[in-house]
């Protein structure tokens, strides 16, 4: 069952247009990953289905709804929740702060039994509830978003490079966790990230965007298992000028 | 010998100034840009006080009047703000469309003041309250002004109730993810707007309730808010341009300052040195600048990092 | 007739003055970005100048220093007309002196404004100058040995050598001087410097990389801003005869002029202008029609801020880039149109 449905999206910062025609499925309780190159889009694709950016043309639909042109808290309220690189956390506010903000429009009951689940499933968190998030380590941030995102209870995570700027071991922690996610929540995920390796690990489906435009659709194990694939995933093919890019 | 009326100066102006700076400051950050009508807006209230005296009445009674008034022309002022940067209006001209409201309060109070004047045959353009004050005895024959312990209690219990609020309660918390991310807040679902505009109304009725108490100790004319403006502006940056409680204590520090400066150090080297009382404040403030340029607040988060 | 002539002159003053000031301030902002709320401060500089130099140079040349000029001031000043009345040489000199002495100070003022200019963020700077021009105004007015104190002085009118003409005589050298401003920035502004300027405000970053040593062109720039603005306060002085520094508030000498800007339009000359003669002639109709408000039990002049008031808000609200808008080059627009273009 598709969750999440963009068709022929056109999109773009104010009169800066990033994203060209593009198409992509998620199907429930999926993670999908979003592979490319620096600048072909990834990131802005995200945005656009959170509807932050300018959409000059095409749809986006999630769960039934067309939400092309939703404001972004419309679309959070319809069940998605969208991690970001930067400005994630409000920086001087300690965790626990961050956890009531993050479901600021539950009822008391509500937020007290959600932030329960969410250290349960996270429990690192409960050694640095108090600590305010400008002293938390990378690792230790990445975790306090996603528990931020899962006070919520959202149907689709966007998570965009979850991996950037940690450590490799501290890394494969944070992907442990989006697995767990998905296999004991069924939670869909989509994933942008520039760690291919991992991307394509934990996916079960593997799109390449370059230059606003996807490349490549197909089955993560496909692509990692395919020598040939494998050829054409790291020589790109530039659009532009028809030569090959290395990532 | 340092004179009980002069320590009654250093303390009385120190405290409303730290609540003035700090209620500007907050007003700063909500908004990103300067209230250039704040001055006036806080000090037109003393005109609420001076009319409670002419009515009779204790002059303290005022102060939840001047809390309403200046709180709801605050929270006007960001609607209007609010209205102008939804529409894209860049920041330097947000700050000159302050001026609106400086003008029109500025001008009200001097229409005020005019009237009283006229019809009360007082001399409301320049005026204290001083005598209208309540007087406690003290040891040592030396006779306490009210407005010492007034001006004292209601700032501290300002602060308390303020800081509680911003750490204790939900909404609260919000205004500081409001001040500190707006539009993450508004992601989030957090009625950004209502929780900045009471914000707003609340840090306005402080500076209301800070000006309608000058009058109980110095004199009061309608050109004070702008003047005032430069000591709260120095406060500001002795504090750090972005920190609340800093510029708490930066009005302080100006407050004794220009106290000792135009009492204190008269007595000591003479009056030659009264002149420069006008700009003991920026001279602090460009002193402070060079030396430790995050002022107050900077240096206590530096420490707290260690 | 007289009257007429009274307040065309006034009227013609006022536009020249604020002309050169708003020509200032869109160097400064237009140009460069530096916001500047505190444009009184090189005014009262020029203003505290006129009221300290000519006076004095006078006395000193005619052997009259016996005589204080602020204590004395009635009968210094009357007898430095008498002398001058027959002594065009002396006149034009004392004139030309303040005049360079003025823009040597107020520009030297500029230049030591770079400092907290380059370390504060844009809107802090522009309070900072703002409390700057308010502290030396409270200066002025406490310190009786400058101007006067609160109370002012009358100053030398260096034209009296003109005779019945002398009225004329300062206008004209106001309009001049006006127009000489004009030209010059005008001719910078369209000159490989204009470039330059536009190229800081719109990306310092990159400018600094070309090269360009970005703070020194901040710190000439507002040498240069702050010697006009000088002068154009030494300019007030000069017409209405006296120093009386309290008169020169933060709200008609550094808040009139931005309003002009942002009603006439900002980014060009013409708005300018046209902002300026509208708020100017607005103010001296107030004035003369005082006399028929008298029944108001309040001063009339007070409503002329609540006018200017909702003069802004309506102008920021319906017309925000101001009446004459900044006349961007037409664009072909090569990119795909919006979705809510679409729908209409």
């Amino acid at each position: 069952m598709t969750l999440l449905e963009v068709s022929s999206l056109n999109a773009g910062y104010g009169k800066s247009p990033i994203l060209f025609d593009l198409s992509l499925e998620v199907s429930k309780e999926s993670i999908s990953a979003i592979l490319g190159p620096n600048g072909s889009g990834k990131s802005t694709l995200l945005k656009s289905i959170f509807g932050l950016t300018t959409i000059y043309n095409g749809s986006i639909n999630f769960n039934g709804n067309d939400i092309t042109g939703m404001k972004p808290y419309e679309i959070a309220r319809l069940g998605m929740a969208y991690l970001p690189q930067v400005e994630n956390t409000y920086l001087n506010l300690n965790v626990r702060e961050n956890l009531l903000m993050a479901g600021y429009i539950l009822s008391k009951e509500e937020t007290n039994a959600r932030m329960q689940e969410v250290l349960d499933f996270l429990p690192v968190l409960k050694g640095f509830l108090e600590k305010k998030v400008l002293t938390l380590s990378g690792g230790e941030r990445q975790m306090a978003i996603m528990a931020m995102a899962l006070m919520r209870r959202p149907a689709l995570m966007l998570f965009d490079e979850p991996s950037a700027s940690l450590a490799s071991k501290v890394a494969d922690k944070i992907f442990e966790k989006i697995k767990e996610l998905n296999r004991d929540f069924g939670m869909t995920i989509v994933i942008v990230e520039q760690d291919t390796r991992r991307a394509l690990e934990i996916s079960d489906e593997s799109y390449l965007l370059v230059s606003g435009k996807v490349n490549f659709h197909g089955k993560s194990k496909e692509l990692a298992e395919n020598a040939e694939l494998g050829r054409l995933f790291l020589g790109l093919r530039s659009h532009i000028q028809d030569k090959r890019v290395s990532v | 010998m340092i004179e009980f009326p002069v320590i009654v100066t250093a303390v009385v102006s120190s405290f409303l100034l730290g609540l003035l700076a700090m209620g500007f400051t907050l007003q700063y950050i909500t908004l990103s840009v300067p209230n250039l009508a704040y001055g006036t807006i806080a000090f037109f209230t003393t005109y609420v006080t001076l009319t409670v005296t002419l009515l009779g009445l204790p002059p303290y009674v005022a102060l939840p009047f001047a809390f309403l008034l200046a709180g709801s022309i605050s929270f006007l002022l960001y609607k209007f703000m609010a209205f102008l940067r939804n529409r894209g209006m860049p920041l330097t001209a947000l700050m000159i469309s302050t001026l609106v409201f400086d003008f029109v309060i500025g001008a009200i109070m001097n229409i005020y003041a005019d009237y009283i004047s006229y019809t009360m045959k007082v001399f409301a353009r320049m005026f204290s309250l001083t005598e209208n004050d309540f007087s406690v005895s003290l040891p040592g024959g030396l006779h306490m002004p009210g407005i010492l312990p007034v001006s004292m209690l209601a700032s501290i219990l300002i602060v308390l109730i303020f800081h509680t609020a911003l750490v204790k309660t939900k909404f609260g918390i919000a205004m500081r993810a409001v001040m500190e991310n707006y539009s993450m807040a508004g992601v989030q679902g957090i009625n950004t707007e209502r929780v900045l505009g009471f914000s707003w109304f609340f840090v306005g009725g402080i500076a209301g309730i800070a000006g309608s108490l000058y009058p109980m100790w110095f004199f009061m004319d309608p050109t004070v808010g702008t003047v005032m403006f430069v000591s709260i502006f120095a406060s500001c940056v002795v504090g750090g341009l972005k920190s609340m409680y800093g510029s708490l204590v930066g009005g302080i520090v100006i407050g004794f300052s220009e106290t000792f400066v135009t009492y204190g150090l008269v007595g000591v080297f003479g009056t030659w040195l009264w002149i420069y009382k006008s700009i003991t404040p920026m001279l602090i403030a460009a002193i402070s600048l060079m030396v430790m340029p995050q002022g107050f607040g900077g240096l206590v988060s530096r420490l707290k990092e260690r | 007739m007289i009257g007429i002539a009274v307040i065309v002159s006034g009227v013609l003053m006022f536009c020249c003055v604020y002309a050169i000031v708003t020509l200032s301030v869109n160097l400064q902002y237009g140009y460069t970005g530096i916001s500047n709320l505190g444009l009184y401060l090189p005014i009262i500089i020029g203003v505290l100048t006129v009221g300290v130099l000519p006076g004095r140079l006078a006395l000193a040349v005619y052997g009259l220093s016996n005589l204080d000029f602020v204590n004395d001031n009635a009968k210094a000043v009357a007898l430095l007309e008498a002398r001058l009345q027959k002594d065009p040489l002396t006149s034009v000199m004392l004139l030309v002196v303040t005049l360079i002495v003025v823009g040597g100070v107020s520009a030297f003022a500029g230049y030591l404004s770079g400092y907290p200019a380059l370390r504060l963020p844009g809107d802090y700077l522009a309070l900072f100058m703002l409390c700057l021009g308010e502290s030396l105004r409270l200066f002025g007015m406490e310190t009786m040995s400058l101007a006067g104190g609160i109370y002012g002085i009358s100053i030398v009118n260096l034209f009296v050598f003109l005779g019945p003409y002398a009225d004329l005589g300062v206008i004209s050298f106001i309009m001049v001087s006006a127009a000489i401003a004009y030209i010059v920035c005008d001719r910078m502004c369209k000159s490989p410097l204009g470039r330059l300027l536009r190229s800081v405000r719109d990306n310092e970053l990159t400018a600094q990389c070309v090269g360009k040593n970005v703070s020194l062109i901040k710190k000439k720039l507002l040498a240069i801003t702050f010697a006009m603005l000088g002068v154009a306060g030494s300019l007030f002085a000069l017409f209405t005869n006296a120093v009386v520094v309290e008169g020169y508030t933060r709200s008609d000498f550094s808040f009139w002029p931005w309003l002009m800007m942002v009603i006439g339009g900002t980014g060009n000359d013409s708005g300018g202008l046209l902002g300026t003669g509208a708020l100017v002639i607005m103010r001296r109709v107030m004035i003369v029609s005082k006399n028929y408000f008298g029944f108001l039990p309040f001063d009339v002049l007070w409503l002329e801020p609540i006018l200017l008031g909702a003069m802004l808000a309506l102008v920021l609200i319906f017309r925000p880039a101001g009446i004459l808008p900044e006349k961007a080059p037409h664009v072909k627009r090569p990119y795909p149109k919006t979705t809510e273009e679409h729908r209409t």
